[in-house]
């Protein structure tokens, strides 16, 4: 069953589109990555759906049922941005009317969130005392709190210290293990690749790319060459019939091809009497990845505009 | 609503909220001390036209005579209003005029506004989606605020007033400890209502304005237009500051002042207590119907 639905999910302000006919699907149970660079309309999704903005055109299916649905957004728990509390009150009294505000949860499930997010010492402080690596830590709480089957959580590691950082994500992995679903929306593309299943990637309101992590690297794999001083222009001819670049700082003899097969490289070269000091099949990490796909919406963008 | 209503309370027993309630009641207490000095100096300095100061006609001396008259009825009234059963008029009055006004909209500006300023309205929508729940509970606790300053500061001014009264050397005031709390809890009644109108507006100005200065300013500012209106004799009939000094019956003038409303509003175009009442309903509606209207739109702090 799909945890999120969303079809052709429509945001506009005035004349921007913040978010363009988004097709998403969640299955329960996973851990869902959504990146975009700043201003894709990550942001604009993730309030879309927790009912805080309306969709301009589209549909939202959360939990099996279709928003808007305050019952359906109240059995989320949620974290957006910088999380936000009542500065006057400490980190156990905002759980409390946290929990109150949604209907109320056991007094034990307000222990069991500080002790799980390693704030039990500090649940009597006021907030306004706590550093941003606990709020952040309590923003994580207050999402988990009544056990949620859903978890959406914009950038959960924001502030945290390493160790803090790894507490969160095996957190969020022993939360997935226990059939949690989570939706986390980060700008670290290594904590996706390190926790997320499937990832989404969102530029200019738009879905540009969708899969496992590893699925998104392995769509543009490329070839490392490194070759004598003296063949590098040789080489260069010879593997012109795909992409390629010198690589700074590599004095002039070392080639990145974008092509996803080493052997179809090294034959062109020995074909041309070049023997390569090192041909290297590379998989571009999901960072290179995001930022390449970024890039190619924008320039489609900009031709459209200039069309 | 229960328990959304706890939550509520609960965000509502801040620093901002003990502060208002204290300057309020500090208020009531100050004003009835000087209006009982006010009595006090009136007792030994009868007001006597300079002209009769020396002269010694059969018209001066009844003047002086009146003047005294005057003074020691002005000291007896204004110690009768200060005996704990008649006091609660002044803590009704104040809550119904300016300082009530002030207080509801500080009080909005922090529990309503804020939650737009500290971005916790993120929160509170995704845990309780049901808007008009969200409002009917941001009314409710504001007017809660509202009421329990009313009956702090009647209970305040019930230990202070007669201490007030009779440290000035008041005379001693006559008339029955009941029919004071009586009359004292009708008014306080009527002002409760008021209170209510001020909620309302201050709860329609938080979805308007999204801040919590922008509430405070805006609740304060509807209200002293509104006192402006009412001194337009063109316009004055449909100010709802009109109707507020109709349904609660302000004096225009008064040896204690029980309000900070009707010198403001002026008396010279009245309409019945019923259609005060009618009309704040009306002003009521309006602001409840906005508040519905603007709260169904998109939040994105």
């Amino acid at each position: 069953m799909d945890v999120i639905a969303c079809t052709r999910l429509t945001k506009r302000f005035g004349a921007t589109v913040a978010v363009d006919r988004l097709d998403l699907r969640v299955g329960a149970g996973q851990v869902y990555g959504f990146l975009g660079p700043n201003g894709a309309g990550k942001t604009t999704t993730i309030r879309m759906l927790l009912g805080l903005i309306a969709p301009t055109g589209g549909a939202i299916e959360l939990l099996g049922g279709r928003l808007p649905d305050p019952r359906l957004t109240a059995r989320t728990g949620s974290m957006i941005e910088e999380p936000a509390f009542y500065p006057w009150l400490t980190g156990r009294q905002n759980l409390q009317v946290l929990a109150a505000t949604s209907g109320g949860v056991p007094a034990q499930e307000i222990g069991r969130v500080l002790g799980l997010t390693g704030l039990s010492g500090a649940a009597s402080r006021k907030v306004r005392t706590y550093s941003q690596g606990m709020r952040q830590r309590l923003g994580i709480a207050a999402a988990m709190l009544g056990r949620p089957p859903l978890l959406i959580i914009d950038e959960p590691t924001n502030g945290l210290d390493p160790s803090g950082i790894r507490d969160i994500r095996e957190l969020l992995r022993e939360l997935a293990g226990d059939g949690t679903t989570i939706f986390l929306s980060s700008h670290l593309l290594a904590e996706v690749e390190q926790v997320c299943d499937r990832v989404a990637v969102i530029v200019r309101g738009r879905l540009v790319d969708e899969g496992p992590p590893a699925g998104l690297g392995v769509i543009r794999r490329q070839v490392r060459v490194v070759v004598d001083p003296a063949d590098a222009g040789t080489a260069a001819r010879l593997l012109d019939r795909w992409p390629a670049e010198r690589q700074p700082g590599g004095a002039g003899h070392e080639l990145l091809v974008r092509h996803d097969s080493g052997r179809d490289v090294n034959a062109a070269l020995v074909a041309g009497g070049i023997i390569a000091e090192s041909v290297i099949v590379e998989q571009p990490r999901l960072e290179d990845r995001f930022l390449e796909l970024t890039a190619e919406e924008e320039i489609r963008h900009d031709l459209a505009d200039a069309g | 609503m229960t328990s959304l209503m706890r939550a509520e309370f609960r965000k509502l027993a801040r620093p901002l909220v003990w502060g208002s309630v204290l300057a309020v009641a500090g208020f009531c207490v100050l004003l009835t001390w000087g209006a009982a000095n006010n009595a006090r100096d009136g007792l030994a300095r009868p007001r006597i036209p300079d002209v009769c100061g020396h002269a010694a006609t059969a018209q001066c001396r009844h003047v002086i005579a009146q003047a005294h008259a005057a003074a020691r009825a002005a000291a007896a009234a204004t110690s009768t209003l200060a005996q704990p059963g008649e006091i609660g008029h002044v803590a009704a009055g104040m809550l119904a005029s300016l300082p009530g006004l002030l207080l509801i909209a500080l009080v909005a500006g922090g529990h309503w506004g804020g939650e737009w300023g500290l971005r916790t309205i993120r929160q509170l929508l995704s845990r309780q989606g049901h808007r008009g729940l969200v409002l009917t509970a941001k009314w409710l606790t504001i007017w809660c605020a509202g009421v329990a300053a009313m009956l702090s500061c009647w209970v305040v001014l019930m230990l202070a007033g007669p201490l007030i009264a009779a440290g000035a050397g008041l005379p001693a005031a006559h008339g029955g400890l009941w029919a004071g709390l009586g009359s004292s809890a009708a008014a306080a009644g009527r002002a409760a209502l008021v209170l209510g109108l001020f909620a309302t507006v201050a709860t329609a100005a938080g979805t308007v304005g999204r801040g919590q200065l922008a509430t405070t300013a805006i609740t304060a500012g509807v209200f002293v237009l509104a006192l402006l209106l009412a001194g337009i004799a063109s316009v004055g009939r449909i100010s709802p500051a009109l109707f507020v000094q109709a349904w609660m019956g302000f004096p225009a003038n008064g040896y204690l002042p029980t309000s900070f409303w009707s010198r403001s509003a002026g008396s010279g175009q009245p309409i019945g207590q019923l259609a005060g009442l009618a009309w704040m309903s009306v002003t009521a509606a309006i602001a409840g119907l906005l508040a519905r209207w603007r709260f169904a739109a998109d939040v994105t702090a």
